[in-house]
């Protein structure tokens, strides 16, 4: 067989071998982005993500869905404006909770035992559905970012508040009123997480009361839509391809 | 090719071999917690621990044991550590061996951080309840924001029992007892996996077709608007509808059936109550300080005046956790750890009691190889070459009386 022949000798054929491509392809994205993701909203999110006793109303709501954003935005660029699929925020998304359960259960529960209902991680997949949607219907970076940001921004805490709501019913402890997820905290010994590197609760949102997670929910919301076009941008770059003529190679 | 072959078959045998060995053939159990490995002036000059009780050396599993002593916030704190302004009672074992069933300081529960003043001594208590059954470490240990964990001597106890019967029971303000080790885990378990049911129902609905090469070419060919049909449009309405009506639902429902919760509780515990030590009536002054090398001894000649109205006599100089004690006035019967405790390390050149009124020089000498195993030598490399310690004076009736003593060190290196 020449160079110049195809590697493929009938139509069937061809259709077998598109698949098959594709099916590689599938397999190394969601494997590639599960490890990138994972590593950047371990390195961002963190602790947030990691402990019960730091997913309050004010930071968590804020900060998590923020940084995780990133990569959703950046994969949907690349899936949309050169395939026309609208998947990128959800593959993201199942890339991450799939690599954080294997590191919630094995390493938290295996190795070091803490119980899985204090390390859970957080709940993205509505808004990463959500953010695909938009995308198809809209079929406009701008819409998806302002109202698929802001929307991803929103309904994160209501997404997560059917498994952290047990967890904040108060408790009496040696004379002091706790929640349950605070008493896991303390229960649970974190020898290198002292108490003080929690960050909750810490803010100025006095005026709101007790009502301040819709507030925070809404500033994540607007955070969102810029990290959405930035990192949109990134994406777009990484999956840009750049021809060179033969002579200057 | 056939000898890059070869060379790349050798390497991976050699790495292979290399792997396994180090991973079978030698598996010590990790169970140190560093403490050899923080700076000597840092332990020997921030949080003194003294009077430690470890209350039971087995434990079964769900039976609680205590750790309780002493800590002094010294006065003479290295200033480049943070001020315990900002500070945590922490307990220095592998995970959630023990669970923290309490802790106090000066009687009050610390399950926050708190404000400690320098020059005070303050009381402790763990309530430690065993869960993973094994041998296991446990030190008291102070976590200061800015300057990090200060850890306290540590004492290896054992956990007998399964795990399997480790129960925690809690009883909420509103009236239900739970087991903390399983609450919540169900619940946990079956909205992630419903929504990654979602998530993963989204991607096949797109994936079942074909994906990569021929979109591409559609894209490029400019006929994008083909690879989107009026179906799409209708299941991805559906599929946005859907979510965020059951976001709103199930957040409803969690609502309903837990009506009454409050926020993450957070904030500094200030006017944490000293321990008021008895006044000291001895005087202890510094004359000079060298550390031996070759010896692995300190010694230190000292101006002790006796003001008191009992004569006196010096049983034990404390420092880093490491205690050296002078067996002619003390004996150790706390069962404290015996790798920090030189029960015949302390000299006295003249340790006969010490008339009230009397001041005498003494020379006194810390020798024992815990100088070198829990690198408190390195101390001499420190950029602040200072010691420091307790001193502890007794009388014939075995009352006692604490001395801080804090003063440059010169090593000698021949």
């Amino acid at each position: 067989m020449s160079a110049s022949q195809s590697a493929v000798r009938s139509r069937a054929e061809a259709v077998k071998v598109s698949r098959t491509f594709d099916w590689l392809i599938l397999f190394t994205l969601f494997f590639v982005v599960l490890g990138g993701y994972h590593i950047h909203y371990m390195l961002t999110g963190g602790d947030w993500d990691f402990w019960t006793d730091w997913k309050d109303r004010r930071l968590w709501v804020t900060v998590a869905p923020i940084v995780s954003i990133t990569f959703p935005a950046a994969v949907q660029a690349c899936l949309w404006y050169r395939y026309r699929l609208p998947y990128g925020a959800v593959v993201c998304v199942l890339g991450l909770l799939l690599g954080e359960w294997i590191n919630r259960y094995f390493n938290f529960w295996g190795w070091t035992y803490f119980p899985v209902s204090i390390c859970f991680p957080s709940q993205l997949i509505p808004g990463a559905i959500v953010l695909d949607a938009i995308l198809m219907l809209s079929g406009s970076m701008t819409m998806t970012a302002v109202v698929g940001g802001l929307a991803w921004g929103l309904l994160f805490y209501p997404s997560n508040w059917p498994c952290i709501a047990p967890l904040h019913v108060p408790v009496e402890w040696n004379g002091m009123m706790m929640t349950l997820a605070d008493l896991q905290g303390y229960h649970y010994v974190r020898t290198g997480t002292p108490e003080y590197i929690r960050m909750v609760e810490k803010g100025t949102l006095r005026t709101f009361g007790k009502d301040v997670a819709p507030v925070s929910a809404f500033f994540s919301g607007f955070v969102s839509i810029i990290i959405y076009f930035l990192w949109h941008f990134f994406g777009r770059w990484f999956a840009s391809t750049a021809f060179v003529s033969g002579e200057k190679v | 090719m056939k000898l890059l072959k070869d060379k790349v078959a050798k390497l991976s045998f050699v790495a292979l071999l290399a792997a396994t060995s180090a991973s079978v053939l030698y598996t010590p159990t990790a169970a140190a917690h560093g403490e050899k490995s923080q700076a000597a002036f840092m332990r020997m000059r921030t949080i003194h621990w003294f009077d430690l009780n470890w209350s039971k050396d087995t434990v079964p599993v769900n039976d609680t044991m205590t750790l309780s002593g002493k800590a002094m916030v010294f006065t003479g704190w290295p200033e480049s550590v943070d001020k315990p302004d900002v500070a945590f009672l922490n307990i220095g074992i592998p995970g959630p061996v023990y669970i923290r069933a309490g802790s106090w300081i000066g009687g009050q529960l610390v399950p926050r951080s708190v404000a400690l003043e320098l020059g005070e001594t303050y009381e402790f208590k763990v309530l430690l309840k065993a869960r993973r059954p094994g041998d296991w470490h446990v030190h008291p240990m102070m976590s200061v924001k800015g300057g990090g964990p200060i850890i306290g001597p540590g004492k290896w106890t054992t956990i007998t029992g399964s795990m399997r019967d480790f129960v925690d029971p809690v009883t909420t303000l509103t009236g239900d007892t739970i087991n903390l080790e399983t609450y919540n885990i169900d619940n946990v378990y079956f909205w992630h996996a419903l929504w990654f049911a979602i998530g993963l129902a989204w991607m096949f609905y797109w994936i079942r077709r074909p994906q990569f090469v021929p979109r591409s070419i559609a894209v490029e060919s400019g006929k994008a608007n083909t690879l989107i049909t009026a179906t799409d449009r209708k299941v991805a309405m559906a599929f946005t509808a859907g979510t965020i009506a059951m976001v709103a639902i199930t957040m409803q429902q969690a609502n309903d059936k837990y009506p009454i919760t409050t926020p993450l509780q957070a904030g500094v515990l200030r006017n944490i109550k000293p321990f008021q030590m008895p006044a000291t009536t001895v005087s202890v002054k510094v004359e000079d300080a060298t550390y031996r090398v070759p010896g692995r001894a300190m010694q230190m000649t000292l101006k002790v005046t006796n003001n008191g109205d009992t004569a006196v006599r010096l049983g034990e100089f404390t420092t880093a956790s490491v205690r050296f004690l002078d067996p002619n006035v003390l004996e150790d019967t706390t069962g404290y750890p015996d790798d920090l405790l030189a029960e015949e390390g302390l000299t006295v050149s003249d340790n006969s009691p010490l008339a009230p009124g009397q001041t005498r020089t003494i020379n006194v000498t810390a020798s024992d190889a815990a100088w070198e195993v829990y690198r408190l030598a390195d101390l001499i490399y420190d950029p602040d070459s200072r010691f420091a310690g307790l001193l502890f004076f007794y009388d014939a009736a075995g009352k006692r009386q604490l001395v801080t003593v804090d003063a440059p060190l010169i090593p000698v290196f021949i």
